[in-house]
């Protein structure tokens, strides 16, 4: 018992800083944390390659696709029973108040993820055509003369539900699906997720 | 427990002071119509400063479906639950018949039309340095918002925070401006960052704790907090804290645009918020400015 106790640490401490965060937990939760880290691992290898800081390959960009539509829907759904929330867990009492966004959200998740797998030989933009890939060009990102307040952003605003679907990713370049991706994990967190740290 | 003692402090002063001279005690200055009429806004520069300052992001409740700056998510506090005010065109419910010098009040000295204090929940002490041109362009984006004719709802507080004029003390006690001063010696975009950083995008108003009263404690500038509304938490930004996170200015600049942080995990709570409908928009320049600023200063946390 006390040998497996240490070997749990043991593995938990060289996974890192995120496991050492999501250390203690068993069962559905430790599930679905690993299924956390292992996005969050797909998220760092994908990164600098959307940036443009290494060459892109588009081989990774489906292993990382394959990764999140492997844990998106019901796979993700599933691992979130009702009562499996309190500590050291950071899901909110919103996932199951609100069971029906949640749900949705995953589903966004398979399908912006199927949009990148899609679209990785399609490669990347062009510098400043894509918000978040490449080198940000800083035009579309100030507000648009006349517009009014809410400039360019619109199309921004609210949740990623009017993102687009799997098969306007595939036709675009991959940073399309790839900010899809983003844009899906940061709506979930947003609203499901604990504030960590 | 906490809000007891709370109280029965607050009362304490209120005693003391003596409570019915505060509540005719006048606050915030009048500006002079003239000189800020003046001047004239720019709808681009405003509507980018609102961004940045985070106006559309806590007065718009985009989850529950309102209208850009119709009135925000409520925020759930110690002292009471606090309803970000409508704040498009609308001449009942919203700004609509105010004057320019009331906004500039408002924006500048935390001080209503009507002369009361607001909330410290609202960030004005980090917007005390806003020029009139600033100002002014603020004044000319918000004109452009379109009226929603819904009231906002009034602020949920228990005795003794429903007394407003309580809030008179608080301001004695707490109200300063923020430094936000360009330094000798430092870049252009260094400077640009502390202004933003310090100033309008008021990064401190959540990474720094807060007294029982409510007020950011200035030796814990940036060190986080743990009691945020709605029981959420900051985790400490002072440069020391960030490098060993694996922060640079580089992969910060990236995180403020699209929420993605160095370990590959994606902002959520608050700070999705923050990038989602504030940083995101801003440009390259005052996104490299920011970080340069929060990853090289002089600041420590006790």
């Amino acid at each position: 018992m006390k040998a497996k106790f240490w070997m749990t640490t043991l593995l938990a401490s060289s996974v890192g800083l995120a496991a050492l965060a999501h250390s203690g937990a068993t069962g559905v939760m430790k599930e679905r944390m690993d299924a956390m880290d292992e996005m969050g691992e797909a998220m760092k290898r994908l990164t600098p390659m959307m940036r443009g800081q290494t060459e892109y390959d588009p081989d990774v960009v489906r292993s990382a696709a394959e990764t999140m539509i492997g844990h998106a829907g019901a796979q993700m759904t599933e691992l979130f029973p009702e009562g499996s929330n309190g500590k050291p867990s950071e899901a909110l009492d919103a996932i199951w108040e609100d069971w029906e966004e949640f749900a949705a959200l995953a589903e966004a998740l398979r399908t912006s993820a199927e949009g990148m797998k899609l679209a990785a030989d399609n490669g990347l933009a062009g510098p400043g055509d894509m918000p978040g890939g490449g080198m940000m060009g800083s035009g579309q990102t100030m507000m648009g003369g006349n517009q009014g307040i809410m400039g360019t952003a619109q199309g921004m605003m609210g949740a990623p539900a009017q993102m687009m679907s799997t098969e306007m990713l595939a036709e675009m370049p991959v940073n399309a699906g790839f900010m899809a991706v983003t844009h899906t994990c940061s709506a979930c967190h947003q609203k499901f997720r604990a504030e960590e740290n | 427990m906490r809000r007891l003692g709370r109280a029965v402090l607050l009362l304490g002063v209120i005693g003391f002071v003596g409570g019915a001279g505060v509540a005719v005690w006048p606050i915030g200055v009048k500006i002079p119509t003239d000189s800020l009429e003046s001047v004239v806004g720019n709808v681009d520069r405003g509507a980018y400063l609102a961004r940045a300052s985070g106006c559309i992001a806590c007065h718009s409740d985009f989850e529950a479906g309102g209208a850009p700056l119709a009135g925000g998510a409520p925020l759930v506090t110690d002292f009471g639950t606090f309803y970000p005010p409508n704040l498009t065109t609308d001449p009942d419910h919203g700004m609509g018949a105010w004057t320019i010098s009331d906004f500039a009040r408002a924006v500048r000295q935390g001080v209503s039309p009507e002369g009361d204090p607001y909330y410290p929940t609202f960030t004005y002490p980090f917007y005390a340095q806003f020029t009139d041109q600033d100002i002014a362009d603020l004044w000319a984006a918000f004109k452009t918002v379109p009226a929603v004719s819904k009231p906002s709802p009034q602020h949920e507080s228990s005795f003794p925070f429903d007394q407003r004029w309580g809030l008179k003390l608080w301001r004695a006690a707490y109200l300063s401006e923020p430094d936000t001063s360009p330094e000798n010696g430092r870049s252009e975009a260094w400077n640009r960052g502390k202004w933003l950083v310090r100033g309008a995008a008021h990064c401190g108003a959540c990474h720094t704790d807060r007294n029982f009263a409510g007020a950011r404690i200035a030796t814990r500038i940036f060190a986080g907090n743990d009691s945020l509304p709605g029981g959420k938490r900051a985790p400490s930004i002072l440069p020391s804290d960030l490098k060993t996170g694996g922060w640079d200015v580089d992969n910060l600049v990236y995180a403020l645009r699209t929420g993605i942080t160095p370990e590959g995990d994606v902002f959520g709570g608050s700070m999705a918020e923050v990038v989602n409908y504030g940083t995101a928009f801003l440009s390259d320049a005052d996104l490299t400015a920011m970080a340069t600023y929060i990853m090289d200063n002089d600041l420590s946390g006790n």
